[in-house]
């Protein structure tokens, strides 16, 4: 129990750094979410022409629950940004992970801390910006009670999963440095297979069929979809399962890949 | 003209001492526009057409797409950062010292050559678009491409100098990057799928329909004179004001740091 | 689950090291696309020995400055011993504990400082970082808080500690850092370079400080300095490291002895002479007043003779200063950045 209440403790503390710290960048934060809009924008507007065109609806969409998908899509999207697997080099070269090194806590604490205090920050900043893409894309929106809960718990597992995920792939600078075409390919698998660029049904069904065996889609997909529908209960409930067990299995493959990346740093950088 | 070459070289001797990461940026693009095609063929999978607009005709406005990105990456971009970092270290004070054309200077300081790479693969798309559209491209149709072509990345520059030099204080480096590319996405499809105002904004806020869409306009018989001149028209008036803009904030740098 | 009474009592000595070594691969690339290449595949490498059978053995409370030129080893050694780095032969014991191991208990009595790096939070104030750095290493309140307060007082950092710190001086950070540092307590304290780039005042400052310091807390100190007067200040026991190698481990006094085994004896006489015969003259630019350098050993005997045959008004015998004992003893120029 004191483990726990210091974990807590800890956490409170260093999210609360990180909410001070982005507040006082609220206009940079501002500028890169705005940014960040031009793309699901593009993506609304093309499905909803071809909604249009085919009569009103494709893959059981219509314009205005693909402005829903795609209004959503911006929140999850900033609970997707986590530290940057190209940030490693830097972190490694500038002596930040020495640092974190001497200290008696397993890194990733800092990184999740200090990320989700920042998504208390751009949440609240989201709500105008979604309120204005209301206005002009005019969404539909009906979520039960047990949508919009399953919802708020699973931005925060789409969180975790990712923020594992990129530490994983950023690891592997530990090994080569030349990582850069390595990790595009990565982006562009999850790009296509986590409903990101084109909500999951409206891909093939080998594609929707190879993602379930993924990670992607409950990082993305799956919480736009638990809020805008249609989803099932019973799909709610799967859907949360899945993400507990890609968070299992992204707090086994952190732990293990850390033990070995060590090895190698205080074998050869220090 | 003598300098821009020189520079050139510079840039490319310089590159060349990393011949596999050019090999690396070659893939990147292939990932880039190979994720496009993908899109593409998701979005053709469920219509025949896009507000008008064919399959290989879309192929063509990728292809520009990708060819204005990679010109963009190639020069305008680094030097556009370039001067951001300058005035920021106050090494831009140098700059105005040397005998040449300031605004000149600045932007044809840097290179980044890999971005060409995005040129040659753009260029590929499109010639495959053309290719498969039923339709030949006339010699007025490539003259018109050519010149929309440089009358946009022309546009592209111009904005993005008016915003380095008219906002540089309170708007940081990376934040116009990020701006510019998120909006350059917009690019991917002619700026004609977009509702109004956002195609108004598309167009002479952020000109990106005109660096992009008129050019494939052009290679796909859709454009026409009067908004040909008004292209030309728009890049003679906003070259003209940036130069203006320019002037002013340099006389006005020196006559604050004096 | 106390951070204080563990491994190590007072009289124990805190860090044993024997036969320690630090061998580096270093990758070796060869210009050109094809090596580029191949060397993806096949690496050639060559060995590079940083640290070489270092031994040593220092008591809890003391203080020993660790000497020698840029490159000698001395930061590899100080990251082997708080675990940064893994020995590649050798053993370690920092407190009962194996560095390398990373043991939480070990680390939340450690601290490592180094000059150039930064662990504070660059856009908050200090205060900001030191509540990090209590929730990090489970500091119960009352004890963060009298810490906090002490050290605020000691490093007279007063109201620099709410400010942010990118509006910080160098100096200025650097005490914020020693803080935050110390913060837990630590038993043992590595220092690299504490005093880097930093103006005399504050250089002064630091030093009284960690001489309070260890007073107070009987802690250890491991201190590497480009500053002679750091370690002059500080440091009665110092360890000369050079080339990997430990050259040399005593009192402050008899490394110039060891080393520097000349003294300069300034004659004042009657009416000038040649003193060539009895040492090399360094100086002779008043004639009536010149200094010969001679051995350590010899010097009895010289200072007899001279005042025998020459006739000496006056005589004086210098050590050379610590700066020269240490270029001459490596036959470097002596880093004093």
């Amino acid at each position: 129990m004191s483990t726990l209440r210091w974990y807590g403790d800890l956490y409170l503390t260093m999210a609360r750094l990180a909410i001070i710290e982005q507040f006082q960048y609220r206009a940079a934060n501002y500028m890169y979410m705005i940014g960040m809009v031009a793309e699901p924008v593009v993506y609304l507007v093309v499905w909803s022409v071809v909604a249009t065109q085919q009569g009103g609806e494709v893959g059981g969409m219509t314009p205005r629950t693909i402005a829903a998908y795609y209004i959503v899509w911006t929140l999850v999207r900033n609970m997707n940004i986590v530290f940057t697997p190209f940030g490693w080099e830097q972190r490694i070269r500038e002596g930040q992970l020495s640092g974190q090194l001497l200290r008696p806590l397993h890194p990733i604490h800092y990184d999740l801390a200090f990320f989700a205090g920042w998504k208390v920050v751009v949440i609240v900043m989201w709500l105008p910006i979604a309120a204005v893409l209301a206005w002009l894309f005019r969404p539909e929106i009906d979520p039960r009670l047990s949508q919009v809960a399953v919802f708020a718990v699973a931005i925060w597992g789409a969180y975790l999963i990712r923020s594992m995920l990129l530490w994983m792939l950023g690891m592997v600078t530990f090994w080569t440095t030349r990582v850069g075409a390595a990790f595009d390919f990565f982006f562009t698998a999850e790009l296509l297979l986590s409903g990101r660029v084109v909500p999951m049904r409206l891909m093939p069904d080998w594609a929707q069929t190879l993602a379930r065996y993924l990670p992607f889609e409950s990082t993305f997909g799956f919480p736009i979809t638990a809020l805008v529908g249609p989803i099932s209960d019973a799909e709610l409930i799967e859907g949360l399962v899945r993400q507990a067990f890609w968070i299992v299995a992204g707090a086994v493959g952190v732990a293990l890949m850390w033990r070995r990346a060590t090895k190698v740093f205080t074998s050869v950088a220090g | 003209m003598r300098l821009f070459l020189i520079f050139l070289r510079i840039g490319v001797m310089n590159e060349f001492q990393y011949r596999i990461n050019l090999a690396i940026q070659l893939l990147q693009s292939l990932i880039a526009v190979g994720t496009g095609l993908v899109v593409l063929a998701l979005i053709f999978r469920q219509t025949t057409t896009l507000s008008g607009w064919t399959q290989p005709e879309l192929l063509v406005v990728m292809g520009v797409y990708t060819i204005v990105g990679g010109i963009v990456g190639f020069i305008i971009e680094p030097n556009m950062g370039q001067l951001m970092q300058d005035i920021r270290m106050g090494t831009f004070d140098y700059l105005l010292t040397k005998p040449a054309d300031s605004q000149l200077l600045v932007s044809v300081r840097q290179f980044r050559l890999w971005s060409l790479t995005d040129v040659v693969v753009g260029a590929i798309v499109g010639a495959w678009g053309l290719a498969s559209m039923s339709a030949t491209v006339r010699p007025i149709d490539a003259a018109g491409f050519v010149v929309f072509l440089a009358a946009g990345a022309v546009l592209i520059y111009c904005v993005w100098l008016l915003i380095t030099t008219g906002a540089f204080w309170f708007i940081r480096m990376e934040m116009v990057q990020e701006l510019f590319q998120g909006i350059y996405r917009a690019g991917q499809y002619p700026v004609s799928i977009y509702p109004t105002w956002l195609r108004t904004i598309l167009t002479f806020v952020l000109p990106i329909g005109f660096a992009v869409t008129f050019p494939s306009e052009a290679l796909t018989r859709r454009a026409t004179v009067t908004w040909g001149l008004i292209m030309i028209g728009f890049t003679v008036v906003l070259f003209a004001a940036t130069r203006m803009v320019w002037k002013f904030g340099t006389r006005r740098y020196s006559g604050a740091s004096a | 689950m106390s951070s204080g009474d563990s491994a190590v009592s007072g009289d124990h000595a805190s860090i044993v090291v024997d036969g320690l070594g630090k061998t580096f691969n270093v990758p070796v690339r060869e210009p050109g696309l094809r090596s580029a290449v191949t060397s993806l595949f096949n690496r050639k490498t060559n060995d590079v020995v940083a640290v070489d059978d270092v031994g040593f053995t220092v008591e809890a409370g003391e203080i020993v400055g660790f000497l020698g030129p840029n490159g000698a080893g001395k930061t590899t050694t100080l990251k082997m011993l708080s675990g940064l780095l893994h020995p590649s032969e050798g053993q370690a014991s920092v407190l009962g504990y194996t560095p390398f191991d990373r043991d939480k208990e070990f680390l939340r009595q450690i601290t490592l400082v180094m000059g150039n790096r930064n662990q504070l939070q660059w856009d908050l104030p200090a205060l900001d970082s030191f509540e990090m750095s209590r929730a990090v290493y489970r500091i119960p309140r009352p004890e963060f808080v009298e810490q906090r307060d002490e050290l605020i007082e000691l490093l007279d950092l007063g109201e620099l500690v709410s400010k942010p710190v990118r509006n910080l001086s160098l100096g200025e950070r650097m005490k914020a850092e020693i803080a935050n540092s110390l913060l837990h307590r630590p038993a043992v304290l590595f220092l690299d370079e504490p005093t880097l780039g930093l103006d005399v005042t504050m250089q002064r400052r630091i030093r009284s400080f960690l001489a309070d310091y260890n007073r107070r807390h009987n802690a250890t100190i491991l201190l590497t300095s480009h500053y002679m007067a750091d370690v002059e200040a500080l440091c009665r026991r110092v360890m000369v490291i050079n080339n990997g190698s430990l050259m040399f481990d005593g009192d402050l006094e008899l490394l110039s002895e060891r080393f520097g085994g000349h003294r300069t004896l300034v004659v004042t006489l009657s009416e000038p002479a040649d003193l060539s015969t009895y040492g090399e003259v360094v100086d002779d630019s008043t004639p009536s007043r010149p200094s010969i350098r001679i051995g350590g050993d010899e010097a009895a005997a010289v200072t007899a003779r001279l005042l025998a045959e020459q006739p000496v008004i006056d005589l004086t015998i210098e050590q050379p200063p610590i700066d020269d004992v240490i270029e001459r003893a490596f036959g470097v120029e002596a880093d004093t950045a």
